[in-house]
């Protein structure tokens, strides 16, 4: 449950599930195929493939050269100059659980989930293991993330976008003193003033780490419990709950109905970028960071498709373009500080730093064991 | 169903009519196919979900079992069972309000705007051709704690720059007030249906019989035109138990509605098993209630045939 949106996207896809089918249909000659790949075993040649490509994607992530792809995203280019954008089919998502379920009801080429979720996939049969030797610019990858990416020894996810969230917090507002970790989000001074994201893993999560948990995505029941009566202690102080960053969270945050969010670090981009007094809380907790990749289809016919796809996302100026464009971090460490344009959000953000998500200071999300105990316990705190 | 067999002389039932006369009962078959197809099989898909004879859930046996029944009804403290009786309050509530705010205008419309009541109905109608989501977010502007309301507020003095009235929106209020917008048009429609085609002679003869303006319409008027406002409070009332969309758009934390749970089962959770359990009951309910009022719903409204 972790990246709901984080790109512009109407409130009404969210409420909706946002399950809209949209061919990527650019101006592209069609699929080109083209000699040249690895013919396997039991992959057919790359010119004897369909060459298209059902991809299960966020809004905004669409290859660039796609009409779907309005902010300018160069990721993906080198595959659309080459095969066309004809062949590129998108079925947006907007939060990880709705993306399971999606996958499990359509067959996709291609999944672009968050690294917590990789052991659903893999459970579930609907994925196959990558031939790195087929992604020229694997080699480039943070070892730290591709590792997170194997399961059985095999590589079923290669990363590519990631970032952190914690507290976004107004620094006007809130009293330094009070502003340690999480446990900020349970201060009855800021009652009113708060915003939870309605998320059931992040939420618990927090939880877990305000409560000093050893582990905070292997909870045992007796500690999910306790999370849920802390949730449930908290949600008198929010506001609201929020679901979009951007319909509802980032404008009450401008507005000023709300001081303290649960935010990625977008949140903190614009805020700035509003001129607000604003700061990225680094929780003594640490922060919470998360990973996102892409999947292959286990039942593909466009295989090698498929992997010319993402090495077209991983190619290193796609990378800097990525850092560049949202302020996330990517899985490439042949991308420097010195690739980012504004050096002091680099700094801030870890930008360009593979050492980044290594430390003490931030938590990884990872797969829960128990996510369906989970998420029923979030659904009674909702109601509770 | 009861209705048309009891309305019939013929004792052969409903099927034996359907046999009985080929040339017109078989004219039914695409329809109640369809409607088999489409609301029947899925109700009943809902219902092996909600007794786990269906499952979204890999590698989780599906055998019968009422476990998620049992947690979900009383005895026994549970949240959402809370959270359907919250819901069912408001509902409730909205409802009578629609229904009280939509009489005197169906009344307008049908006693004094004459010749303009048919431009009115239209504009009285205008906002529905907008989704339904662009107007609760069109009330999320007016209502947020920099909306137009309270800027307005802080123009004028009356309250201190920045010092919104925080009961505005994330609120029961919003909540209600979205929903009681969103109903009243058309709560005004079967009222004033009945209304308009009511016999005006009635009304002349009571003020021969000396009934002042508010005895006609209280022993009159009011009565005549009660089947349209049982079927306006169905109207509101049925479609509201379900809400989603309000409460989460306007709502708090704290007031989210009985369908806000089943939606997140679906959508939010895996677990569509106990989503169904609460779906099945919410269907169960609306049933309960269509039966309950249904004896006052007149097919014909304009006979007002159904007296109070």
């Amino acid at each position: 449950m972790e990246r709901m949106d984080r790109r512009k996207f109407l409130a009404s896809s969210a409420v909706f599930g946002g399950g809209v089918l949209l061919a990527g249909c650019g101006g592209g000659a069609g699929s080109q195929p083209s000699a040249g790949g690895t013919p396997t075993e039991t992959h057919p040649p790359i010119g004897q493939e369909p060459g298209t490509l059902n991809i299960l994607e966020w809004p905004g992530y669409e290859a660039g050269g796609t009409k779907a792809q309005t902010y300018g995203m160069l990721a993906g280019t080198n595959y659309t100059d080459e095969f066309g954008a004809d062949g590129l089919k998108y079925t947006y998502i907007v939060n990880d659980t709705q993306a399971v379920n999606k996958a499990r009801q359509t067959e996709f080429d291609l999944m672009h989930p968050c690294i917590e979720n990789v052991q659903d996939y893999v459970n579930s049969g609907l994925v196959q293991p990558w031939d790195t030797s087929l992604l020229p610019s694997f080699k480039n990858l943070n070892p730290a993330l591709t590792e997170r990416g194997m399961v059985d020894g095999k590589q079923y996810f290669v990363p590519w976008d990631w970032g952190y969230a914690s507290i976004l917090y107004r620094t006007d507002m809130v009293d330094a003193a009070d502003a340690t970790g999480w446990e900020l989000f349970w201060n009855e001074k800021y009652k009113g003033r708060i915003s939870m994201w309605d998320g059931a893993q992040s939420n618990f999560e927090v939880a877990a780490l305000k409560l000093g948990f050893p582990e905070m995505d292997n909870q045992t029941s007796d500690q999910v419990q306790q999370s849920k009566e802390a949730l449930i202690e908290q949600k008198p102080l929010n506001k609201f709950y929020w679901k979009s960053t951007y319909s509802d969270m980032q404008p009450a945050f401008k507005a000023g109905d709300i001081w303290i969010a649960y935010s990625w670090q977008d949140g903190y981009v614009n805020m700035k970028a509003e001129g607000l007094a604003v700061d990225f809380m680094q929780p003594s907790q640490g922060k919470l960071g998360w990973v996102c990749g892409f999947m292959l289809g286990a039942k593909t016919k466009s295989y090698h498709h498929a992997h010319k796809y993402v090495e077209s996302f991983l190619d290193h100026e796609a990378c800097v373009d990525l850092v560049n464009l949202f302020y996330y971090g990517s899985a490439d460490t042949t991308v420097q500080p010195s690739d980012v344009e504004n050096k002091a959000l680099a700094k801030k953000l870890n930008i360009g730093d593979p050492e980044a998500l290594n430390g003490d200071d931030v938590n990884i999300q990872s797969w829960m064991p128990n996510e369906d105990e989970v998420a029923l316990a979030w659904q009674e705190v909702s109601a509770a | 169903m009861a209705v048309a067999s009891s309305a019939s002389p013929q004792r052969a039932g409903l099927f034996g009519r359907l046999f009985s006369a080929p040339g017109r009962g078989w004219l039914t078959l695409p329809v109640i196919c369809f409607l088999l197809a489409v609301f029947v099989f899925p109700l009943v898909l809902i219902g092996l979900y909600s007794v786990n004879l269906l499952t979204n859930l890999f590698g989780v046996p599906t055998n019968f079992s009422l476990v998620n029944w049992e947690s979900f009804l009383p005895p026994g403290d549970n949240v959402f069972w809370d959270r359907f009786k919250i819901s069912m309050v408001i509902t409730l509530l909205v409802s009578v309000m629609a229904v009280v705010a939509a009489y005197p205008l169906a009344y307008f419309l049908a006693f004094v705007a004459r010749k303009r009541r048919y431009t009115l109905l239209l504009l009285i109608l205008a906002p529905f051709f907008t989704s339904y989501l662009l107007r609760v977010i069109a009330w999320k502007v007016i209502l947020a704690n920099n909306g137009v309301i309270n800027s307005a507020l802080w123009e004028l003095g009356i309250r201190e720059q920045g010092d919104g009235i925080q009961w505005l929106i994330y609120s029961w209020f919003a909540v209600a007030l979205v929903l009681f917008y969103s109903w009243v048009p058309f709560v005004a429609l079967p009222i004033y249906v009945v209304l308009e085609n009511m016999d005006r002679r009635l009304l002349e003869a009571a003020q021969d019989l000396g009934a002042g303006r508010l005895r006609t319409f209280f022993r009159v008027t009011l009565p005549l035109s009660l089947p349209g406002v049982i079927a306006a409070f169905v109207f509101v009332l049925i479609p509201t138990t379900g809400e989603f969309i309000a409460p989460l758009l306007v709502g708090g934390p704290d007031n989210s509605m009985f369908g806000n749970s089943i939606q997140a089962f679906f959508s939010e959770t895996p677990n569509w098993n106990y989503g169904a359990v609460l779906a099945v009951w919410l269907i169960a309910i609306v049933i309960v209630l269509v039966l309950l009022f249904g004896r006052f719903l007149s097919t014909d409204l304009r006979q007002g045939r159904a007296t109070a």
